[in-house]
């Protein structure tokens, strides 16, 4: 998104600045407007495109014919990629609508030809392209400019399209750049704009109308402007002057001033050379954004201003422009790519620094009136190809009158089964498009028929394992856990079918029978930890819909059972050993509540502790790793049984959550920890998030798999999740709050396709019985620019991806390693961009970066000082530590980016004034993460996703915390629970807290109350996570991005 | 005599580690081609392990013994190199990461089979130079 957002503020500022601004509106090529594919348009707002033109007139008609010059000459660039003649398929490409607008351009041969366009646009077709052009010199610029369309033009498939974006070709022969490849435009103005130019970010809009074109073709009639001209219109006409600022307007950085004067000297130029420059600067303008890091290099400590540095204030805002590329595509909820361009060759990959892969959360939550459509093909089969075994689905082409189609990831024609036959029209589409979803959403869900099937679709099973020691009890973690699975009997999904068991263990081990024929349930206790067996082996799972009454009684009777317990020891692993056998007959959830470290039996832990003689040294990284192999053995056998562990760990003491967790890690579970947990403060955590484990929606033994096209593959998996073969992942249970990341590799050295389709497919078992295969299909274009691969970059996933690299680094290497190795990674990214423009404009003492990765360098600040990676020994406790990572490897990408940015509201304000209404309290007022924007005066909230912290201020009035607290005002915060009182003010409160908590109903946001000075908690509840600002070892934002542009510029 | 019996039965141990390290490269690329799960390789691999640790250990005592100096410090690598890694607890498979380990698993694995087959090739020639002596 963040790509986007700066042209539109852009382009009005520049007709006004550009001396041609007035010839804009007065062009004849308005009229090109429709031209504009919507996906051209959703890039470059279009008017500004009808500037151009005007331009030309004045300065750029003499550019233009230089550029034409430079066409002649270059064509060594790219030759043919640009226009693929396939007059044929033309027809059958896409709804006009999507945007399709191919403007292949008459090679220009003088500037006469810049005027072309117009001509054309009286009659599309009139010219028929140049040989030249198949010369392949035409650089996309060029296309842009004159091309008159060759009427045959189209894509044979949106996929083709991609091209175009590549071709930069159009280099004028002076230029002779290394980065040629990148954007050969923009080289000849380096030397005029010099510093200015930085916040440009323009050369790469080229690129874009390419991609619109890409689309379907059908509509392209016409068009004899080319869509693309607009966008970079607007380059054209104001070139220098209003660059510098253009990116700016968005508030982050007001350029420097130094910039301006090479403005005018650089718009000389064009005029004088009427050389391509001019074009090229405008291209650059729009291409990237800069800060400038102080007049001088070397001299750093000056011109950085803390204000504008980019800080993702809007939350995590999914960048547009591959859905609106390709419309089929499923949600970015479910599939977010690091960079929507795949790289076509390794060595273009070699020097894409973020990772290449992809975030997946595959049973992402639909917005109502949205969900899934669910396809029973009955008979007939799921239709799959042959070969690769890709399911149907939007992108597949049918031929030969629809008997057969051609799958879309390996290009083998099928056979279409006579049942799923249907006729298909001119255009190439089914007649019966509308009622197959499969062929027209990016998301369906397919009735898996009996050949996928191992076994008979297992029912929800619900497994507890509580442990009854005495600090369970006292701390009331046992009442609260009783009560809370009693409330969600009715709610668990899978109605009748459901099965539910209970074990409990204290030193010994008690099964519980609870036969439907009992009343009361019976229980049987083990006492020999090293022979573990099972009594009644069939009675201690049962159907809670037949046994609801025996266990409604146990659950009334748990906490009084063992009110009296004084057993201190806790014999987690034959527990455990015994729930397995119990288990695996099914498999099913495991849900464990876990109070003190495992004492007794296999599987017992040490008091290993947080040693903090092993920091810094080679072997800290063995402290979050799991000590005794016992727990990964166990954790394979579950995954192979199909049972999934969720850890529940609520101990104040060191309670090895690094070795607990890995249960939850490899079976596809997750890790609650509610550190010293005390029922009256966390009772309504645990019963929130207990009650959403066990009511949400789950998907049961479940595999996924995610295809991609020849020539790319899946390497590596990031997530909770355990390996069954390289590229499935084994999911005993997963729902919507789980995302696993990938990461891809090209297996040869040049892509020949122009589109990688991706497909997600989970096949699962629901609820209610049926086994069922969930399908998500993307498709990204290919592309041969290092520029282009940036443009379309998705900060949230490649955030996500990093902090899960980060997260398992820290399991075999040091914290410090993990956080130089985000770092690095940074550096290495923008360095590699900086490369791509710096060299030609003389960007000193200027960060610059790609508009969509703006954000990218405070996501990696904060991730540096996330919980799982921060400082070191004191700086968390080690099982927060663990929990956190565990956590953290499971985060669909945005509430991870919360997570690592958490909003903070003020809210004084609001609560004070009668007027305001609760309802209108706008949670998206975000305010910086600095100490700076808290007043003492005032009343802050800090909510990231997991707990929400409410900061009074040293001098804010004290009504609003009487009116909060009541009576309890002077108390110690740490003891006392915000509830709603009866007084305008609570309520206000509690109905803003409701809105937030409802915007995330995954976690439960436990309120923390924290005065001003008042340490350690404000320490540990908000200072240190106010990432911005320097604090203990950890260097603030200023700092860092100093940090960065430093390295960014060494080798440089 | 004896040495010549030394010299034999150092062969067959070579085999027979070299017949092990063999089958564990053959579970783990059956695993990279799916013709296994991670299950079933990890433990028929873990199952052979501790036999390939003593047998090499028996390869390396009956070199000291028999007073095979320079075979019995060529045998020393693979033997600390064993010894370590059982200390570090690293010497079986993990089922659970198998598929993240599995390059570099097979990478092991192959060294040590390059560097058998030239011990293989020295305990030949040793042996024959025996025989001949003899």
């Amino acid at each position: 998104m963040g790509t986007e957002n700066p042209n539109r503020p852009n382009y009005p500022l520049r007709p006004a600045s550009t001396p041609f601004s007035a010839p804009q509106s007065t062009t004849p090529f308005l009229s090109s407007g429709p031209v504009l594919g919507s996906e051209a348009s959703a890039f470059r707002p279009a008017p500004p495109s009808s500037s151009q033109f005007p331009t030309l007139p004045f300065s750029a008609g003499p550019l233009v014919g230089s550029e034409s010059l430079g066409f002649g000459p270059p064509p060594s660039a790219r030759p043919n990629e640009l226009v693929r003649p396939h007059p044929s398929l033309q027809s059958s490409y896409g709804p006009p609508t999507t945007g399709f607008q191919r403007f292949p351009a008459p090679p220009l041969p003088s500037t006469d030809h810049t005027q072309h366009p117009r001509a054309s646009l009286s009659g599309p077709p009139v010219v028929p392209p140049p040989t030249r052009l198949q010369g392949g010199s035409v650089s996309s610029e060029a296309s842009f400019f004159s091309q008159p369309q060759p009427p045959s033009i189209s894509m044979g498939s949106p996929p083709q399209n991609i091209k175009t974006g590549q071709f930069y070709s159009n280099i004028p022969p002076s230029t002779d750049q290394p980065f040629s490849p990148s954007r050969q435009n923009v080289l000849p103005i380096s030397p005029m704009m010099g510093p200015s130019q930085a916040t440009a970010r323009g050369t790469s809009q080229s690129a874009f109308p390419g991609y619109a074109s890409a689309q379907p073709y059908s509509s392209a009639q016409v068009p004899p402007v080319r869509p693309p001209f607009p966008s970079q219109a607007g380059g054209y006409a104001p070139p220098p002057p209003p660059a510098p600022f253009v990116a700016q307007p968005r508030g982050y950085m007001p350029g420097p001033p130094v910039t301006t004067s090479s403005v005018p000297y650089s718009r000389d130029q064009v005029q004088l050379h009427g050389m391509a420059p001019p074009i090229a600067s405008q291209g650059l303008v729009e291409d990237f954004s800069s800060l400038s890091l102080g007049s001088v290099p070397g001299s750093f400590d000056s011109g950085l201003d803390v204000k504008a540095l980019p800080r993702p204030l809007d939350g995590d805002v999914a960048s547009k422009s591959l859905a609106e590329m390709y419309p089929l595509n499923c949600d970015s909820r479910v599939l977010r790519l690091t960079t929507g361009g795949i790289p076509n060759s390794q060595s273009l990959a070699s020097r894409w620094h973020l990772g290449l892969g992809a975030v997946v959360c595959p049973l992402a939550e639909s917005p109502i009136g949205d969900e899934v459509p669910i396809v029973n093909f009955g008979t007939t089969g799921i239709i799959r190809c042959r070969r690769c075994r890709t399911y149907v689905n939007p992108y597949v082409t049918f031929t030969d009158h629809g008997r057969k189609w051609r799958c879309n990831i390996c290009s083998l024609l099928n056979d279409v089964p006579g049942e799923y036959f249907a006729h298909v029209d001119a255009n190439g589409r089914r007649v019966d498009l509308d009622q197959r979803p499969e062929l027209t959403k990016g998301s369906v869900e397919f009735i898996a028929p009996v050949e996928y099937m191992v076994r008979p679709p297992m029912p929800p099973l619900y497994f507890f394992l509580i442990d009854v020691s005495i600090s369970a009890v006292q701390s009331g973690m046992l009442e609260v856990v009783a009560q809370t699975i009693k409330s969600c009997l009715d709610n668990l999904p899978g109605s009748t079918r459901t099965q539910i068991g209970f074990l409990t263990y204290d030193s010994t081990i008690h099964f519980y029978n609870m036969k439907s024929s009992l009343v009361q349930p019976q229980m049987m206790v083990v006492s020999d930890l090293d022979d573990i067996f099972v009594p009644l082996p069939d009675d201690l799972l049962v159907n809670l819909s037949e046994s609801r009454i025996a266990v409604e009684a146990f659950l009334e009777s748990l906490p009084s059972m063992f009110q009296e317990n004084m057993n201190v020891e806790s014999a987690f692993g034959p527990a455990l050993k015994a729930a397995f056998m119990v288990m695996s007959q099914l498999g099913g959830k495991l849900i464990i509540f876990q109070n003190t470290l495992p004492s007794l039996g296999v599987g017992r832990l040490r008091l290993r502790g947080d040693d903090i003689r092993l920091y810094g040294t080679d072997k800290e990284h063995t402290l979050r790793v799991p000590e005794d192999p016992f727990y990964k053995q166990m954790a394979a056998d579950f995954t192979k049984y199909q049972i999934a562990a969720n850890v529940y760990a609520f101990s104040g003491k060191y309670t090895d959550i690094a070795s607990l967790g890995t249960l939850a890690k490899y079976t596809g579970g997750q890790v609650y920890y509610y550190p010293s947990f005390l029922s009256v403060i966390h009772e309504d955590k645990l019963r929130h998030e207990l009650t959403r484990d066990l009511t949400r929606e789950t998907a049961w033994e479940s595999v996924m798999r995610i295809r991609c096209g020849k020539g790319v593959r899946f390497t590596s998996f990031h997530g909770n999740f355990m390996l069954r073969s390289t590229d499935l992942l084994a999911l005993p249970a997963v729902d919507c709050d789980k995302a696993y990341a990938a990461q891809l590799s090209l297996e040869e050295t040049l892509l020949t396709t122009q589109t990688v389709y991706f497909q997600v497919a989970l096949l699962y078992t629901s609820s209610s019985g049926e086994r069922r295969i969930r399908v998500h299909t993307a498709a990204a274009p290919v592309v041969a620019d290092l520029g282009e691969m940036y443009r379309l970059t998705d900060t949230g996933a490649v955030v996500s991806l990093l902090s899960r690299l980060a997260i398992e680094k820290t399991l075999s290497n040091k914290l410090e390693d993990a956080r130089n190795f985000i770092q690095l990674k940074i550096v290495k990214a923008f360095r590699e961009y900086r490369n791509l423009y710096a060299v030609q404009h003389r960007l000193v003492g200027r960060m610059i970066y790609p508009e969509s990765l703006k954000f990218l360098p405070l996501y990696g600040l904060a991730l540096t000082r996330s919980t799982p990676l921060r400082g070191g020994y004191a700086d968390a406790q080690l099982d927060e530590r663990c929990e956190a990572g565990y956590t953290m490897m499971a985060l669909p990408v945005k509430k991870l980016l919360k997570l690592l940015y958490p909003s903070l509201l003020r809210i004084d304000d609001c609560l004070v004034n009668s007027s305001a209404r609760a309802d209108d309290f706008d949670i998206s007022k975000r305010l910086p993460l600095t100490s700076e924007s808290l007043d003492t005066r005032g009343v802050y909230i800090f909510d990231d996703g997991f707990r929400l912290v409410i900061w009074f201020g040293r001098s804010a009035s004290p009504d609003i915390a009487r009116g909060l607290l009541g009576e309890d005002l002077g108390a110690d915060f740490s003891k006392i629970s915000l509830s709603q009182r009866d007084n305008e003010m609570s309520r206000k409160l509690m109905k803003i807290f409701q809105k937030s908590r409802e915007s995330d109903p995954s976690y439960y946001q436990l309120c923390h109350l924290v005065r001003q000075g008042e340490q350690p908690r404000e320490g540990y509840f908000l200072l240190s996570n106010l990432v911005e600002d320097q604090t203990g070892g950890a260097s603030g934002y200023a700092d860092w991005f100093m940090q960065l542009h430093r390295q960014v510029q060494q080798n440089a | 005599m004896a040495d010549l019996f030394a010299w034999l039965f150092a062969f067959f141990l070579l085999i027979t580690i070299l017949a092990l390290i063999l089958y564990q490269l053959m579970c783990l690329a059956d695993l990279e081609f799916d013709y296994i799960n991670p299950y079933d390789s990890a433990s028929r691999i873990n199952w052979v392990v501790w036999p390939e640790f003593i047998a090499q250990g028996v390869l390396c005592f009956v070199h000291l013994t028999a007073g095979h100096w320079i075979m019995f410090l060529l045998c020393l690598p693979y033997l600390y190199y064993n010894i370590k890694v059982y200390s570090q607890r690293r010497h079986l498979v993990d089922v659970t990461e198998i598929f993240n380990q599995l390059h570099w698993e097979k990478k092991i694995r192959l060294f040590k089979l390059g560097y058998l087959v030239i011990l293989l090739a020295l305990s030949i020639f040793w042996m024959i130079w025996t025989i001949v002596d003899e």
